[in-house]
């Protein structure tokens, strides 16, 4: 499918980006690591599109095919939507796709995605940059 | 003092530390010939619209976010990322909050945000909800009446004008508002706050004594410039101005938004805490 919103890009990037607010429902910082990127590859078992994030599953093989289920966590489907996601088209069970992101604190299979190169070779953003929701680099006051 | 406070210097959220802050510059524009915005039949700037807080980017809202970063609607991964309501909006200075609050502030930003109560799915207060850029705001205006409705956790505010606050208000996450024109600005005085919600920026605690006054004026048809002035003499030693914009989002919709849908955050947090899994800031 075509990407929505792909030819600003250009124009967007030349102008210098512009600042915009966004709602962070919650501490993506907190519950995902920003120094442990990951970029995994595998098929899609399960895609909830949820508030106030959605979570989709992939099926990862290890070099030895092993198989482990890992859950990717990204914005929610209002968000997704105006980002050019279209539930049930642009990505399903059974999809081939690859995602980056950071892994959760806790070590398990889970992790905050980023970008999803999809089946077609259109890559799209499933979620936040790393750390956000925890309040940035400098704290809202000064320190004392 | 005016032109230094139309800059808004943009915290960073949502971005990686490695990325440079963000300055964008809100436009100076004093309101535009009249013929530059609809206007009520009353005479009054008619500020109906879906409307995107916090950018200066003028179109719809594909042109306005495809290339950023941000709050996640672009579609660069490696664009810088912008302001999230977990952050300050930096203007001239950070939040001027007595030094016992702002150990108490301090604390949140240690603990990365966990305690935020937006992420119990509670009403997230203002001006953290009507700042947003990754959620859209709709406004719908009549001559008795400013109702704003915001997609992010489904809040609304029904805004009567010329009307007095009622006496005997009881403290909620939104306030109540009442509004007035002053010229072509229309101001809105809030109180009654309850003290469950942060203002802007993780930790940005307040008290029930909150009082926030809002300025929007339309300065041409795509921007409304927005100002806000914080008081809470029980937290702050000044009001805590902040300069903002929203910018007109012709053809989008509001969206559904149930945050109880599924919410994992708080056992998130929970498991984090119990398995003693370090998330802290040093």
């Amino acid at each position: 499918m075509k990407g929505r919103g792909r030819w600003v890009v250009t124009a967007f990037a030349a102008m210098g980006l512009l600042a915009i607010p966004a709602a962070a429902h919650h501490s993506f910082g907190a519950e995902y690591d920003a120094n442990k990127p990951v970029t995994l590859s595998g098929t899609v078992t399960k895609i909830e599109w949820t508030n106030p994030h959605s979570y989709f599953y992939l099926d990862v093989k290890d070099d030895k095919g092993n198989v482990a289920n890992w859950k990717f966590e990204g914005y929610g489907p209002g968000v997704l939507y105006r980002n050019g996601w279209k539930r049930g088209i642009s990505m399903k069970p059974g999809d081939s796709i690859t995602v980056t992101g950071w892994r959760a604190r806790d070590g398990t299979n889970w992790a905050h995605a980023r970008q999803v190169t999809l089946a077609s070779g259109e890559k799209m953003l499933f979620g936040p940059p790393a750390g956000t929701g925890d309040g940035g680099a400098a704290p809202p006051v000064e320190v004392k | 003092m005016r032109r230094l406070m139309g800059f808004l210097t943009v915290a960073m959220a949502w971005a990686p530390s490695y990325l440079p802050a963000q300055t964008p510059a809100r436009s100076n524009a004093e309101p535009s010939a009249k013929s530059a915005f609809p206007r009520a039949a009353d005479g009054k700037p008619d500020l109906t619209g879906v409307w995107q807080g916090g950018s200066t980017a003028r179109g719809s809202w594909e042109e306005a976010n495809g290339g950023t970063g941000v709050g996640g609607t672009g579609k660069n991964p490696n664009a810088p990322a912008v302001l999230s309501a977990s952050d300050r909006p930096a203007t001239a200075e950070k939040a001027p909050y007595q030094a016992w609050a702002a150990q108490k502030v301090l604390e949140s930003y240690k603990l990365r945000g966990i305690d935020d109560p937006s992420a119990q799915c509670l009403p997230p207060g203002l001006p953290r909800t009507s700042v947003l850029g990754l959620f859209p705001t709709q406004i719908v205006q009549t001559p008795q009446q400013i109702v704003f409705l915001y997609e992010y956790m489904h809040e609304f505010r029904v805004v009567p004008l010329n009307a007095k606050h009622r006496d005997d208000l009881a403290p909620t996450y939104m306030g109540d508002s009442v509004g007035h024109w002053e010229g072509d600005t229309l101001v809105v005085d809030v109180t009654g706050f309850n003290d469950k919600t942060w203002l802007v920026g993780t930790g940005t605690f307040h008290s029930e004594a909150l009082h926030v006054t809002e300025r929007y004026t339309r300065v041409d048809k795509d921007q409304i410039n927005y100002d806000i002035t914080l008081e809470d003499p029980n937290v702050l030693t000044k009001p805590w101005i902040i300069h903002t914009n929203l910018m007109l989002r012709e053809g989008t919709r509001l969206e559904e938004y149930v945050c109880a849908e599924n919410n994992l955050a708080p056992a998130f947090y929970e498991r984090l805490q119990k398995n003693n899994v370090n998330f802290q800031r040093p």
